[in-house]
């Protein structure tokens, strides 16, 4: 929900998200050309920053939506940097041989990808993302997927709010026992719910004469190829940038 | 060109479960008629309504449209759909597409129209329920009447001659309820054949030209809005009352408040009478 609302509303929701896709692909691109860790954690600075300032998304917003990322990724860079002895005595913890060098480049990388991957998603929403994976011949089936999957995701959120709801209001979570049986039956429900809609969305979509893939219109944008052009034009320049600080 | 555009011919349908869709129903719809279709829970309203749209094949009896029975094959259904459009019940079983005009564009791009065609019909389509300026949002921010709203906005993109709305009125508070009402009279307006499930017989007699009763997967009769006030019986029946706005005037009536021939179809014809009747002199007298 936090990437959606700051997808839809941003400065940079009207910019094409062929430009966006292109800029953070070229921050994807930058981060791995960047020969040094402190480059690619500058990159990765930089994303972040023109996310937060350029595109107006709240810090406080930006640094939730990366919590969990990045918890994961310091977990992977700890297990990176220490290694279990058991080679004398009882088994403890150790500095690996090589192992800040590769927490450093790692983890320097991965922020990169992460801000880059960031300043993507929480500029577009995903209905526009799939616009411009349609344009890019992405496979009808996986897009399919993805447009009920997305559509379905907010249907199902509320059914399962309505749900809780409707158990707490009848005591179901109570105590524990009672807790265990309402997330029981909530599972259950959901699964009937699912099996149900899904064979309404079907009649609705023959209703509506739809007899192969799901075809929606992608959505025009002004001054895309101006657009494009500056995304290239900065994409570039980092590039550049993440190459010439080696 | 044919009256009748859709009809039923003595149509059964049972479902796999068992349980009774339609049994030996006949309905006809004129072409630019309003028409509401009214009874009970299970009655088989919807049933009936999936039969219009080609989405059930009867067991028995036939379905024409504009004077042909409807043909099942793959093209014949695509040239049914496209003309007959059916709005759901519940939105959210309508609307998968995360954004609006990407929803509304649905059917037109099942049409087999080109883009820019798409684009006019969806900018037609959302301007003429009053959403033009929502085509960017997203669906699952959009209030319950302005999901409605994007339904009917979805199948008026396909440009239908006949519009079937599956009970559009529920969920609806007050002020939805009218301005989905206004939406509807600018498309009957427009030479748009309506029909309406409801279970409202009040908002039936105040609307529909043609009422058409059912119950029991059967329609029972088919009613002239204007002459509901003689039908009592047809009414109950089905378990319907007679329209709260005829018992008022005949009460009225009957106290010489109201001329006996007076056929107010809602509060405000009633209220109009009244001042109308109070302003005459004769009338006056009779007070």
């Amino acid at each position: 929900m936090l990437i959606e609302q700051a997808a839809y509303a941003n400065r940079w929701r009207a910019i094409s998200p062929a430009a966006k896709g292109l800029f953070a692909a070229a921050g994807f691109v930058a981060v791995f050309a960047a020969g040094r860790p402190l480059t690619a954690a500058l990159v990765a600075g930089g994303l972040a920053l023109l996310t937060v300032v350029g595109a107006g998304i709240p810090a406080a917003r930006y640094l939730r939506v990366a919590a969990p990322a990045l918890f994961f990724l310091a977990l992977g860079s700890l297990s990176l940097a220490f290694s279990l002895d058991v080679s004398a005595g009882a088994p403890h913890w150790r500095l690996a041989p090589g192992g800040l060098d590769q927490l450093a480049e790692t983890g320097s990388r991965s922020l990169g990808a992460l801000a880059a991957l960031l300043f993507l998603v929480l500029t577009t929403p995903l209905s526009d993302l799939i616009g411009l994976l349609r344009r890019l011949k992405a496979p009808e089936l996986l897009l399919d997927i993805m447009v009920l999957c997305y559509r379905t995701l907010f249907v199902f959120s509320a059914a399962v709010h309505d749900t809780l709801t409707a158990q707490s209001a009848r005591l179901g979570y109570a105590t524990p026992r009672l807790a265990l049986r309402s997330l029981g039956q909530l599972a259950a429900n959901l699964t009937l719910q699912v099996w149900q809609r899904a064979a309404a969305l079907h009649v609705a979509a023959q209703a509506r004469n739809n007899d192969g893939p799901l075809c929606f219109l992608t959505p025009d944008f002004a001054d895309s190829r101006r657009h494009c052009a500056l995304a290239g034009l900065a994409g570039l320049a980092l590039i550049s940038l993440a190459v010439s600080l080696r | 060109m044919n009256d009748c555009l859709l009809e039923l011919q003595q149509v059964s349908y049972r479902y796999p479960d068992g349980s009774l869709g339609l049994n030996d129903c006949s309905l006809a719809i004129r072409r630019g008629s309003r028409n509401v279709l009214i009874g009970a829970n299970g009655a088989g309203k919807t049933t009936l309504f999936q039969h219009a749209n080609g989405l059930l094949r009867p067991q028995t009896g036939v379905v024409r449209y504009a004077g042909a029975a409807v043909d099942y094959g793959r093209a014949g259904l695509r040239r049914l759909r496209s003309r007959v459009g059916l709005v759901f019940q519940n939105p959210d079983r309508q609307l998968f597409s995360a954004s609006v005009a990407e929803d509304v564009s649905f059917g037109p791009l099942n049409l087999g129209l080109d883009t820019a065609s798409v684009r006019r019909r969806v900018a037609d389509a959302l301007a003429a329920v009053g959403m033009g300026e929502f085509g960017g949002r997203p669906v699952h921010n959009l209030s319950f009447g302005q999901k409605k709203r994007v339904c009917i906005a979805g199948v008026l993109a396909m440009q239908p001659e006949l519009l079937i709305l599956d009970e559009p009125m529920a969920g609806l508070d007050h002020a939805m309820q009218q301005e989905l009402l206004a939406v509807l009279d600018k498309l009957h307006g427009r030479g748009i054949t309506l029909l309406l499930a409801t279970h409202d017989i009040d908002f039936a007699y105040r609307w529909a030209e043609r009422i058409h009763l059912m119950a029991a997967g059967r329609c029972t009769a088919t009613l002239a809005a204007g002459e509901l006030g003689s039908h009592g019986a047809e009414l109950a029946a089905v378990g319907l009352p007679l329209p709260e706005i005829i018992t008022l005037q005949r009460a009225l009536a009957g106290q010489g408040l109201l001329p006996a021939g007076a056929r107010p179809r809602c509060a405000a014809d009633l209220l109009a009478a009244l001042n109308q009747t109070k302003e005459s002199p004769c009338q006056f007298a009779l007070i």
